[in-house]
């Protein structure tokens, strides 16, 4: 499917993340004992985020997963860990060619979206490692929600 | 004392139409059943996450010399795979996959297609090929090659109709299958042609 981030126009197989997300998406939101918290969407949705910066934003988001997050949800159970490796490769394999995009068109982040990130970075910071990635994972189908807007 | 077993030889990776499977030698020891675990290693394992394996979903263990890994692969990056041989509390050196395996790389064959006239109606069979494969069929009436005409199924049902045909005319058909999720199609199955009911009737 193609995405317009910005000034980029990138083609994304997102439905396989989706459908891994949604096999375990119970299973890691019952990890979660914070729900009144939100990683993501604190204290502003991602859907304030301008068109422009939209690029930017979902480059950082997903170094943001894959730098951060995966790497602190192994679980005791076999099948959630391969849902979320699958994730993992997938989001590697798509922020490559985000990054390409991003070199080509030269998309920067404006002050509020640089401002956005810094809160989800301060969010995660705020829990323990493991209840903060647990929720950031959970909170996935947020990240895609706000890409399919992209669409 | 425990066995002494080899690591499994030969393994390789064969991909047909986003099916995938790693293969290997068996490993023989006389009057006993040997086991197979076959493990994943994709490039965020091995970048990302201190080079560490996921046991495949079907192989943990199985006493089959091969194994369907395209669950497990569900992303276009390089994977490696390994397989060890297990007797009773014996386990083998891994064998690992030489290279890398992406299945962008999965070869792909041209769909199975059945072209039906049906009085004056244009229909068509297709093979599934399965979830991640839609089609692109082209049609065209015979003789009239430049006006080709193109309808993209993304769901396989059971009979598709393509067109209404004019009385006595011969229709031609080809498709080939496109995979989203890798950007890649395969190559036209033959072009079949079947003709409409009816015709020119003579007057007397």
């Amino acid at each position: 499917k193609l995405f317009h981030f910005g000034a980029c126009r990138v083609s994304l197989s997102m439905t396989e993340i989706r459908a891994g997300f949604t096999a375990i998406k119970a299973n890691i939101q019952s990890r979660d004992p914070v729900r009144t918290l939100s990683i993501l969407s604190h204290p502003h949705s991602l859907h304030k985020v301008k068109s422009p910066d939209r690029c930017c934003v979902t480059h950082h988001l997903f170094t943001f997963y894959v730098d951060k997050v995966f790497k602190h949800c192994k679980t005791e159970d076999s099948f959630v860990n391969r849902k979320i490796s699958s994730i993992a490769n997938s989001f590697l394999s798509a922020r490559r060619k985000l990054g390409q995009c991003r070199e080509q068109n030269n998309c920067v982040c404006g002050e509020e979206s640089t401002e956005k990130f810094k809160q989800i970075l301060a969010n995660y910071e705020g829990l323990n490692v493991t209840s903060a990635a647990m929720k950031s994972l959970g909170e996935l189908d947020i990240l895609l929600d706000w890409m399919e807007k992209s669409r | 004392g425990d066995v002494l077993l080899p690591a499994p030889q030969s393994i390789s990776i064969l991909s047909t139409n986003m099916k995938h499977f790693l293969t290997w030698s068996p490993v023989i020891v006389q009057g006993a059943t040997v086991r197979y675990s076959v493990e994943l290693q994709g490039e965020y394992e091995r970048d990302h996450a201190n080079g560490s394996w996921i046991p495949s979903s079907e192989c943990a263990p199985t006493t089959a010399t091969a194994c369907n890994v395209t669950d497990d692969i569900a992303a276009s990056v390089a994977y490696r795979l390994r397989v060890r041989a297990e007797l009773g509390a014996a386990r083998s050196p891994w064998a690992t996959t030489e290279g890398f395996f992406n299945r962008v790389t999965t070869s792909l064959t041209p769909p199975v297609l059945r072209v039906l006239a049906d009085g004056h109606h244009l229909l068509v069979e297709l093979a599934d090929m399965g979830p991640a494969f839609q089609f692109q069929l082209l049609y065209w009436r015979k003789g009239q090659e430049n006006r080709v005409q193109q309808k993209v199924v993304r769901e396989v049902s059971s009979v598709l109709h393509l067109d209404t045909m004019e009385a006595g005319a011969e229709y031609c058909v080809k498709a080939q299958a496109h995979v989203e999720a890798i950007n890649r199609s395969s190559s036209f199955s033959p072009t079949q042609c079947v003709r409409a009911q009816g015709g020119t009737s003579l007057w007397l």
